[in-house]
């Protein structure tokens, strides 16, 4: 039994739940609580929480530096990988330029790993390569509200669930992937408050929600230009809040003006009396939520789905108000810490504009060390770079793009590519594989630090255990790096120290500090001189743009349909046993028994056609690649669809995913190719990615 | 039995102390309570506060080794624990302990942690959030038999029964004066008085009768299940859900270790078969099976009681609103109404 326990910060999704971790005599892990008074977990986790002891005592941890000498990995010392690594990167540096290296920073590191990765890129390497892997969830997010309303975060919060009247959920799954926030919402429900759910599968909360709108892949801004002309011919609208606090309703209301739902029945496949009541019920309500999801942003139209859903809540002045909001529900436990502390390749910490004169002098003074002024390279940029050969060295902590990033093959090719990698990791991820150099990192109960949630909660993390092996914290490592490059500019002494001088160059964290976090469970941002207690509703008296902007956009159809070789439409979802890569939940005995390594969803109509019964091995192929897996026979997909999720590496979703684009964010439209599914022979086994790539019939398709 | 009057706590505590590996429940700076050792000259004072996680972790480990099998022979890696004292458990913790006695009682490794263990109960003068012990007959006073030392509060004073024999031999050494009995009249008058302080559950010993009549559709418990996500919380934090599983951890050259860890009935992995056949493949079947397990007569037979103890850490911490309270009350409101009238107490 436990000899003490912890205060932490559940590790996975971006809710941010409390947990308290136990840990014995010897200071080993033994098991993890939640924290009864957390102002959101309120002594609830889900499963993943549940397993967190498991998901970093994994045998397999990486507990020294790694070189790779042709195919295997040799332990050095990490004097020795820092040596080499730094003359490398120097050399490179020399030879091609700072904009050859970049730095791929991780949505779960900590705000002071991020903060210390973009510095390290943009004071010691001199480039503004640096990115994360919001690129691929929520930079439409970041761009679309920008737009609209001038801050791309939530803008209420979590607390906000049980204070409102309607909840709309868009092309979101909460009670899988924020499942605290999905029971919040169950209970909402349960005391009352109204649901709708948008969204082509039938998920969890549309079993319970009255009104569910079954759409077609990617017709969500068909759907919103048809509610928002149900609301503004009804005269649903919030006359005084538009007059007050937007501009450009009459060229919103003459744009959808002929679009009816009639007009969006077949691009949605819904009825109009559905669209009709989905418009008069929002509209209606005295308070009503916006959560969504990736079903909004990995489209090709991400950021327009995102504006639509801004013109939405503006016009019916569901926005600056207790119970209201667009509420993107962010994935990774700090991708929005990670967006902040401007691990991007256009912005400073804080958004603050890497082009704009006044920031680039700010942050130059601030560091004393002239710096690059023009936007960096995206994560996407960087392996098409790589490919090319024109980006030679890169360094990447957290992330597995390998299994997580679309067009698998394409991905591995680049970073093959690359004259330098260097992954800092808890395991020997696929990616890992392919690095030059491999370094321990701590993992978030090994190091101190702070999380940002997705309701802008920046949260208190403790040092629970010491650091296995020689791992070391990501701001730790990057500070030995800088030294040995000869630089002095990520000289902190402790976490604190750099926590402080991020706040001193970031307006909305500016009032917070360590103290402070831990008597009030975190403080979310804008936290000023004038709000020094935080900021839980944004926008309720005026825009950071002033005016908001209701912006007119067209629906635009996905990039990739089914046809006759490719009949069905495949799109991506994700289980609540399991987050990301699965590298920390895939460590669980009892999460890794819950899924076989892979499933793929598929309609009872669908699998007859093609002869396929629930748990058969099925093949499926893409234009881009192919893979086995299992068939999950359940009409919780509809008829043409299939669904499969990304978190294993033995059926990686990703060899099919398209790579087609948002043209504003890069973002690539991981929601909807067309695949062909067929069945392999009766009790055959599934191969693994791995095991097919060795197989000579198949080498066409890797290569 | 033996009673005793006690002024000062901290005398019984740092005498224990002495003696046996001293573990107590005691708070965090977020007010969070949670089992906790103490170091033999370190006392703190009793807090009368549920812990979130009960005491099940002291006898049947989260997870712990069975054997370990070195390429030749198998050993078997059985715990040697100091003798400890659990000083303060309340009486719902105590009816599990009671319960899951029973039901390891061929447990080498269960056995073998819970032969060191002295047992200090507490009474429970008020009722805590969630809890019902007095209907499921588990409190708020310790029962016979479930503790060797039962602590009761008497305003600045204590009253120390003494129940075994382990009892008076772990306080013979403190040479306390016995007390007059009807200091037990007035212990009976303070618990009967708590009882009568906990808050009108009709719902749940009318949807226990439900539960048990057979009329609870299958639909019902499918409704209800949308709502489990399977994440474990309720059979984590309940004190007396004891299933578990086993795997082999690969050592070096050849070796494994056997491991046994908590598991969870509602984990649709739970008792699926490697031919993917699967009993309880439903969600609705898994949650039914849970709370049959909890409260069905047939287990009634077998442990001379339900296995719910009352303590409602469940209503906590289910992030799907299906905690025991939550349940009940929609087995009494919904479930199975068609085969007969509704009861409406809830």
């Amino acid at each position: 039994m436990a000899n003490k326990l912890i205060n932490a910060i559940c590790p996975f999704c971006g809710v941010g739940c409390g947990i308290a971790l136990s840990v014995d005599e010897k200071g080993k892990l033994i098991g993890v609580e939640p924290q009864p008074s957390h102002p959101i977990s309120q002594g609830k986790l889900c499963d993943k929480g549940w397993s967190t002891a498991y998901a970093i005592t994994d045998k397999n941890r990486l507990t020294q530096p790694l070189k790779r000498i042709n195919h295997q990995f040799f332990p050095i010392s990490w004097q020795e990988a820092l040596v080499s690594i730094a003359e490398e990167l120097t050399q490179i540096i020399e030879y091609s330029g700072a904009n050859s290296v970049g730095v791929i920073s991780s949505a779960r590191a900590t705000n002071e790993d991020n903060y210390a990765a973009q510095k390290f890129a943009r004071a010691v390497l001199k480039t503004n390569n640096i990115d994360h892997c919001a690129r691929i969830c929520h930079s439409p997010t970041v761009a679309g509200l920008k737009q609209s309303l001038g801050s791309g975060a939530m803008t209420n919060s979590a607390k906000d669930i049980f204070d409102t009247d309607l909840i709309m959920v868009f092309g979101a799954d909460p009670t899988e992937n924020h499942s605290i926030l999905g029971g919040h919402i169950m209970q909402a429900h349960l005391n009352g408050c109204k649901l709708i759910v948008i969204d082509p599968r039938k998920i969890r909360l549309a079993k319970l929600a009255p009104l569910h709108l079954q759409l077609k892949l990617g017709s969500n801004i068909a759907l919103i230009n048809a509610m928002l002309h149900v609301i503004i011919k009804e005269k649903w609208y919030d006359k005084d809040f538009i007059d007050q606090r937007c501009e450009g309703f009459e060229h919103l209301a003459k744009h959808v003006e002929n679009i009816t739902p009639i007009s969006v029945e077949a691009i949605t496949g819904l009825k109009a009396t559905d669209i009709y009541q989905a418009a008069k019920q929002y509209s209606q309500a005295k308070r009503a939520m916006i959560f969504y999801g990736m079903g909004i942003t990995q489209y090709m139209s991400g950021t327009n789905n995102v504006i639509s859903l801004a013109n939405l809540a503006l016009i019916c002045g569901h926005i600056g108000k207790p119970g209201t909001g667009v509420n993107p529900l962010r994935g990774q436990n700090n991708v929005q810490g990670a967006c902040d502390m401007g691990c991007l390749p256009n912005v400073y910490p804080g958004y603050q504009n890497v082009d704009d004169e006044k920031a680039h002098e700010k942050f130059s003074n601030a560091w004393h060390t002239e710096l690059a002024k023009a936007p960096g390279l995206t994560s996407l940029g960087m392996t098409k770079g790589a490919l090319s050969g024109e980006f030679r060295a890169l360094i990447l902590f957290g992330e597995d793009p390998v299994v997580t990033d679309p067009d698998q093959n394409h991905v591995k090719s680049s970073l093959k590519n690359l004259d330098l990698l260097v992954v800092a990791e808890l395991t020997l991820t696929e990616t890992a594989k392919l690095a030059d150099f491999v370094l321990p990192a701590a993992s978030f109960a090994e190091k101190e630090g702070t999380f940002t949630n997705c309701e802008r909660r920046v949260q208190k993390l403790n040092q629970v255990i010491a650091p296995v092996g020689q791992a070391k914290g990501d701001w730790q490592w990057l500070q030995a790096l800088a030294k040995q490059m000869g630089s002095e500019q990520l000289n902190w002494s402790n976490s604190q120290d750099v926590f402080n001088e991020m706040t001193s160059l970031t307006p909305p964290y500016q009032a917070m500090n360590y103290q402070k976090l831990e008597d009030n469970y975190g403080l979310q941002w804008p936290c000023t001189d004038d709000s020094p207690k935080g900021t839980a509703i944004l926008h309720s008296t005026s825009f950071p743009i002033g005016k908001a902007r209701l912006i007119a956009v067209n629906h635009s159809d996905i990039d990739e349909m089914p046809d006759e070789n490719f009949p069905l439409q495949l799109t991506t979802n994700r289980l609540h046993f399991h987050y990301g890569c699965g590298s920390m939940t895939r460590n669980s005995p009892l999460l890794e028994r819950e899924i076989p390594p892979g499933i793929l969803f598929i309609n009872p109509i669908d699998a007859n056609k093609l002869n396929i019964s629930h748990q058969d091995a099925v093949s499926v192929k893409s234009r881009r690649g192919y893979l086995e897996t299992r068939a999950i026979v359940t009409n919780d997909v509809p008829v043409g669809l299939v669904s499969m999720p990304y978190h294993f590496k033995e059926a990686p979703s990703n060899q099919l995913t398209n790579t087609a684009q948002d043209p504003i964010t890069k973002m690539p439209e991981l929601k909807a190719c067309a695949v062909m599914v067929a069945a392999l022979a009766k009790g055959q086994i599934p191969k693994t990615i791995e095991q097919l790539q060795q197989e000579p019939k198949h080498e066409n398709l890797f290569t | 039995m033996k009673i005793y009057l006690l002024d000062d706590l901290q005398h019984l505590q740092a005498h224990l102390a002495q003696d046996y590996q001293f573990h107590q429940v005691v708070t965090n700076n977020n007010g969070q309570y949670h089992w906790q050792q103490l170091a033999s000259d370190e006392t703190q004072p009793l807090v009368h506060d549920k812990p979130q996680s009960s005491a099940k972790g002291f006898f049947f480990a989260e997870q712990e080794s069975l054997l370990v099998f070195n390429g030749e022979y198998f050993q078997e890696t059985l715990p040697t624990p100091k003798p400890f004292v659990l000083f303060g458990v309340q009486s719902c913790d105590l009816t599990a302990i009671h319960y899951q006695d029973k039901f390891f009682k061929d447990d080498r490794y269960y056995q073998a942690r819970r032969q060191q263990c002295l047992l200090v109960g507490l009474d429970c003068i008020n009722p805590c959030e969630h809890g019902f012990c007095p209907t499921v007959n588990a409190g708020p006073g310790v029962r016979e038999e479930h503790a060797d030392i039962v602590l009761h509060p008497l305003g600045h004073k204590w009253l120390v029964i003494e129940q075994t024999s382990k009892a008076a031999e772990a306080l013979q050494a403190l040479a306390l004066i016995e007390t007059h009995w009807h200091y037990l009249t007035q212990r009976d008058l303070t618990l009967h008085q708590c009882e009568q302080k906990f808050p009108d559950d009709k719902y749940i010993t009318d949807g226990i009768k439900k539960l048990n009549s057979g009329t609870i559709t299958d639909e019902f418990w499918q409704t209800l299940a949308i709502q489990c996500r399977g994440c474990s919380g309720c059979t984590t934090l309940c004190p007396t859900c004891s299933c578990y599983g086993t795997r082999a951890i690969k050592q070096d050259n050849n070796a494994f270790s056997q491991q046994r860890f908590w598991d969870s009935c509602l984990y649709e992995g739970f008792q699926r078969e490697a031919s993917f056949n699967n009993p309880s493949a439903e969600a609705g079947t898994r949650v039914e099976r849970f709370w049959q397990h909890k409260f069905a007569d047939e287990f009634f037979t077998e442990f001379s009681r339900h296995s719910c103890v009352g303590c409602g850490r469940c209503e906590q911490t289910c992030p799907g609103v299906i905690g025991v309270h939550s349940v009940m009350k929609r087995i009494t409101k919904e479930g199975g109404q068609e085969n007969g009238p509704e009861v409406t107490h809830a």
